[in-house]
C-alpha cells in the first residue's frame, strides 16, 4: 500500500473518534431540544386545560347562583322556571336548563312550557354521581339526542338533603372558543376529550362524540398525563402532550406535527452534521497536504535511490523540513557519492587494466622487433661466415657482428629475465651498510672511463649518506636512471647527479636537459612495458623495463622513485629516496666528492658563443680556472696579462686566424710551455697537419665532446 | 649473372648494413650502403642502383619517405622492404609497405637465400 493513502488513513483514524463524539453530542442535543419542546408543550397543555376547567367552573358557578334562588328554596317552581328561563337566555352557551328531583323525576325544561312533559332523562350516570357526591358534575358527550350535548349537573342541597339536581345542557362546540383562545400554530391540533375517549371539542374541528385515535386512547389508558407519538384522526403523525382534568376527568391534548418537531431536530442534526462534515473535510485536506509533504520527499528519495542504482546523481530539490527525511536524504547522498566513487574507481581500474594490456601488446611488438633485428644481422653474418674464406676480411667482420649482436641479445634477454624475477619477488636483497654517495661516484667514474659519458656534461654533487641496502641492486637502479638520462638528452647537454641526506632519508637525483616528459607520463612510466611516445626511428629504443625495474627495486628497499618534468623539451628529474642509516664507526671516514685533475689556468679564444660557453663550463666543471676571449687580439691581451697553462684556440676567428694567434703566443715570453689546442670544424688530416705546423700541441674537431676535451687536457703534460 | 646487379642497402643498424653488404657481395652483387633515406638518395644520385633494399624504421627520413622519393626520382628502381615489425600491433608496417606497391617484402630475420631468391624473381 502506498504511503500517501496510509497517512491519509492515519489522519482519518485520528478524526473518527471526534466524529463519533460529535454524533453522540448531536443525538443528545436533539433529545434535549425535543425535551425542551415537550415540556413547553406540556406547559401549554396544562394552561389550556386550566382554561377549560375555568370555563366549566364558570358554568357551575352560574348554575349554583341560579340554584340558590329563593323561589327554589320556597319550592315556588313556576317562579323558579321563569327565573331559570331568564338566566338561560343570558347564557349564550346554555341550550336548556332542566330541573329534576333527586329522585330522578323531571320537573321542567326551560325550552318546554312549564307543566308540560319533559323528555326522559339521559346520562343517568352523571346525574346519580352528582346526587351521590353532592358535587357539581360534568357529563361526557351525550350523542343520544338530535345534537351532541354535555350535561352540567349541580346538586341542590336544602336542609342538608339533595333535593334537586339542576342540569344545564351545553353544546360541546362551545369549548372550541376556549381552545382557539390558546392561539396555537395552524398545523397543530388541540383537542378536548371526555372520559369515554370521545371528542368534546377540537381545533381543527371534529364531530363531537367521535372517538379519538387509537394511539391517543392507548396513551390515556396508560397514563393520565403524558406524551405520546401517534397519528391524528386525519392521519398526521404527531407528538402529543396531554393532561387529565381533576375537575372534569376530561383530557386535553395538543398534537404537534412530527414534521415540526423533527424539522427542528433535523435542523440541529443538519447543522451539526454540516459542521462535522466541514471539520472532517478540513482534517482530510490537512491530512492530505501533510501526507503529501511527507510522502512527496519519500517518493522523491525512492526515485533518487532508483536513479542511484542506474548510476545517476542523487538530488532531491526539497527534502521537506522533516528531520528524519533530511537525514535520510543526506545518508542517501553520502551513499550515492560512495557508489559513484566506487564506480569511478572501477572505471579507473578498468582503464588501468586496459592500459596495462595495451602496454603488454606494445611490449610484445617491441620485443619482437628488438629481437628480430639482431637475429637478422646474426643470420646474415652466419651466412657470410659460411661462404667467406676463413680469415678473410669479410669473415672477420662477420665474426665481429656475431659477437656484438649476441652480446646485445644477451643483454636484452638478461633485462627481461631480471624484471620477471624482480616482478615475481624472486630477488633476495643482500643488504650491507654502505655510503650511497661513494657508490654513485664509483659508477660515474667507471662510466667516464669507458667513454659512455663523453657526449654529455655529467656533474656530480655528493654528500655522504649511508644506506642499508643491496649494493648491486642500487647500482642497477642508478645505472638505469643514468642510462635513461643520457639516452633522452641530446649530446652537449647537461646531466646533473646529486646524492645526499635529507632528513632521515637518502636522496638520489638525476636531472637532465632532455626531452622531458609528456603530461600524465610521470606515474605511468614506471609501469612495466610502458614507454614514452616515440617516432618510427626508435632512436631511444629499449624494452621499457628499465624504469619498472627501478621502481620495484627501490620499493623492495623501502624507498621510492618519482619523476618530474617541466613538460616536453624541458628536461626531467628522477628522484630516488631510500631510508638512510647511521654509518658504522670505521666507515665514517671523510668522503671526497669527485676526483678532479690538477687545476690549470685555461684561456679560451673562440668567437662562437655557444662553443665558448660549452668549453668554459666543461673546463670549470673539471676544476680549471677559465678565462675567455671572443677574438685573437683580446685573447693575446689576456695571455699577456697572465700566461695561461693551456690555450684553446678556434682556427676561424674574425680578426687573426687561429694559426696566427698560436704563433704569437708561442713567440711570447714563457710561450713555450703553454699547451696549445686547436679547435676546428674540419677533421681532415691536412687540417691537423697544418695545426701542428703552427705550433699546436693538440687538435679538436667541433663539436667538442667533453670527454675528448678531458683526454686532450690530460695529455698535455 | 643477374642483370640487376647493383644494390643499395639502407638500414640504420650498422651491423645489419655490414652483414647484408658482405653476404650480397659474396653472391656477386655490387652493394652500396646508406644509414638513412636521405643518405640513400645521395648515394643513389652518385652511383645509381637497380634495387633498393630498405628497412622501414630509420632516423631522419623513414622508410616510407625513402620509398616515396625513389618512386618519384628513380621510377625504374625495384624496391625490397625488410622489417622486424611484428604482427602484434600497429608497428607492423610490412602489409602497408606491400600496399604502397613495393616489389617485395621480407620480415626479419630472413635467410640470405630467401633474399637472393627474391632478388632473382625481380628480373
Amino acid at each position: 500500500m502506498r504511503l500517501h493513502p496510509q497517512l491519509s488513513l492515519l489522519v482519518a483514524g485520528a478524526v473518527a473518534p471526534v466524529l463519533v463524539l460529535a454524533m453522540v453530542a448531536g443525538v443528545l442535543l436533539v433529545r434535549h431540544e425535543r425535551q425542551t419542546m415537550q415540556s413547553e408543550a406540556i406547559g401549554r397543555t396544562r394552561s389550556a386545560m386550566s382554561a377549560v376547567d375555568a370555563e366549566v367552573r364558570g358554568h357551575f358557578t352560574a348554575i349554583q347562583a341560579l340554584a340558590s334562588s329563593k323561589a327554589l328554596e320556597l319550592s315556588d317552581l313556576r317562579a323558579f322556571y321563569e327565573e331559570a328561563q331568564r338566566v338561560a337566555r343570558g347564557q349564550s352557551d346554555w341550550l336548556t336548563v332542566r330541573l329534576a328531583l333527586a329522585t330522578e323525576s323531571q320537573v321542567f325544561d326551560t325550552t318546554i312550557p312549564f307543566g308540560n312533559d319533559v323528555p326522559p332523562m339521559k346520562d343517568l350516570g352523571s346525574f346519580r354521581l352528582a346526587v351521590a357526591s353532592r358535587q357539581p358534575v360534568v357529563s361526557d358527550v351525550d350523542t343520544s339526542g338530535a345534537r351532541p350535548t354535555v350535561h352540567m349537573r349541580v346538586p341542590v342541597v336544602l336542609d342538608s338533603v339533595v333535593r334537586y339536581v339542576l342540569t344545564v345542557q351545553v353544546a360541546p362546540e362551545s369549548f372550541k372558543d376556549v381552545l382557539r383562545a390558546q392561539h396555537l400554530p395552524e398545523s397543530w391540533v388541540i383537542a378536548l376529550v371526555d372520559r369515554n375517549r370521545r371528542f368534546v371539542a377540537r381545533v381543527p374541528p371534529a364531530a363531537s362524540g367521535r372517538p379519538v385515535s387509537d394511539t391517543f386512547r392507548a396513551a390515556i389508558n396508560r397514563s393520565a398525563n403524558g406524551w405520546f407519538a401517534g397519528t391524528t384522526i386525519e392521519g398526521t403523525r404527531t407528538y402529543t402532550p396531554y393532561v387529565t382534568s381533576e375537575l372534569s376527568g376530561w383530557v386535553l391534548g395538543i398534537a404537534i406535527p412530527a414534521a415540526t418537531v423533527d424539522a427542528a431536530a433535523s435542523r440541529t442534526v443538519i447543522g451539526m452534521g454540516a459542521g462535522v462534515a466541514a471539520a472532517l473535510a478540513l482534517a482530510l485536506i490537512l491530512g492530505w497536504y501533510m501526507a503529501r509533504r511527507i510522502a512527496a520527499p519519500v517518493a522523491a528519495l525512492a526515485a533518487a535511490t532508483e536513479a542511484m542504482g542506474q548510476g545517476k546523481d542523487v538530488r532531491v530539490p526539497d527534502p521537506a523540513r522533516i528531520d528524519e527525511i533530511v537525514q535520510l536524504h543526506d545518508a542517501l547522498r553520502t551513499a550515492a557519492a560512495a557508489v559513484r566513487e566506487r564506480s569511478d574507481l572501477q572505471e579507473r581500474e578498468k582503464a588501468a587494466l586496459q592500459a596495462a594490456d595495451r602496454a603488454k601488446d606494445e611490449f610484445l611488438a617491441m620485443l619482437s622487433h628488438e629481437l628480430r633485428n639482431p637475429l637478422a644481422a646474426l643470420t646474415a653474418a652466419a651466412h657470410v661466415v659460411k661462404l667467406a674464406q676463413p680469415g678473410s676480411e669479410a669473415a672477420v667482420k662477420a665474426r665481429g657482428v656475431i659477437e656484438r649482436q649476441t652480446k646485445h641479445m644477451a643483454r636484452l634477454i638478461g633485462d627481461l629475465l631480471e624484471i620477471s624475477r624482480v616482478a615475481m619477488g624472486k630477488v633476495a636483497l643482500e643488504r650491507e651498510r654502505f655510503n650511497l654517495a661513494k657508490m654513485v661516484a664509483d659508477v660515474i667514474n667507471v662510466w667516464r672511463a669507458s667513454g659512455r659519458l663523453e657526449r654529455h656534461f655529467v656533474s656530480l654533487g655528493a654528500k655522504a649518506v649511508w644506506v642499508d641496502a643491496d649494493r648491486a641492486r642500487l647500482e642497477q637502479v642508478f645505472s638505469n636512471l643514468l642510462d635513461n638520462a643520457l639516452k633522452f638528452t641530446p649530446p652537449g647537454k647537461r646531466v646533473n647527479v646529486s646524492v645526499g641526506p635529507e632528513r632521515d632519508q637518502a636522496v638520489l637525483q638525476i636531472s637532465d636537459e632532455g626531452e622531458g616528459l609528456a603530461p600524465g607520463m610521470n606515474e605511468r612510466m614506471f609501469d612495466l612495458f610502458v614507454q614514452g611516445e616515440r617516432g618510427l626511428d626508435r632512436a631511444a629504443g629499449g624494452l621499457g623495463v628499465g624504469l619498472a625495474l627501478v621502481k620495484r627495486l627501490t620499493e623492495m628497499h623501502g624507498g621510492g622513485v618519482s619523476a618530474a618534468s617541466g613538460g616536453p623539451g624541458k628536461g626531467a628529474t628522477f628522484t630516488v629516496t631510500l631510508p638512510s642509516v647511521q654509518p658504522s664507526a670505521e666507515q665514517a671516514a671523510p668522503f671526497e666528492s669527485a676526483p678532479r685533475g690538477a687545476a690549470r689556468q685555461v684561456l679560451i679564444v673562440e668567437d662562437n658563443d655557444d662553443t665558448r660557453a660549452m668549453l668554459h663550463e666543461a673546463l670549470a666543471f673539471s676544476g680549471h680556472d677559465v678565462r675567455e676571449a671572443r677574438d685573437g687580439a683580446s685573447g693575446l691581451a689576456l695571455a699577456a696579462e697572465r700566461a695561461p697553462d693551456v690555450a684553446l684556440i678556434d682556427i676561424g676567428l674574425p680578426d687573426l686566424d687561429g694559426y696566427e694567434v698560436a704563433r704569437r703566443l708561442r713567440a711570447a715570453p714563457g710561450g713555450r710551455r703553454i699547451g696549445l689546442v686547436a679547435i676546428t670544424g674540419y677533421g681532415q688530416p691536412e687540417d691537423q697537419k697544418r695545426a701542428f705546423e703552427a705550433g699546436f700541441d693538440a687538435h679538436l674537431t667541433k663539436p667538442v665532446a667533453p670527454e675528448r676535451l678531458k683526454q686532450v687536457m690530460a695529455g698535455l703534460r | 649473372m643477374n642483370p640487376l646487379q647493383r644494390l643499395l642497402v639502407v638500414d640504420d643498424d650498422a651491423d645489419m648494413r655490414l652483414t647484408l653488404k658482405l653476404s650480397l657481395e659474396l653472391a656477386g652483387y655490387a652493394v652500396e650502403v646508406a644509414a638513412n633515406g636521405r643518405e640513400a638518395l645521395e648515394v643513389q644520385r652518385m652511383r645509381p642502383a637497380n634495387v633498393l633494399i630498405t628497412d622501414i624504421f630509420m632516423p631522419d627520413a623513414d622508410g616510407f619517405e625513402a620509398i616515396d622519393s625513389f618512386r618519384r626520382e628513380f621510377p625504374g628502381t625495384r624496391i625490397v622492404v625488410v622489417s622486424g615489425g611484428a604482427q602484434f600491433s600497429k608497428r607492423d608496417y610490412l602489409p602497408d609497405a606491400a600496399l604502397i606497391g613495393v616489389d617485395a617484402t621480407l620480415q626479419k630475420p630472413f635467410e640470405i637465400d630467401a633474399l637472393l631468391q627474391t632478388l632473382q624473381s625481380l628480373t
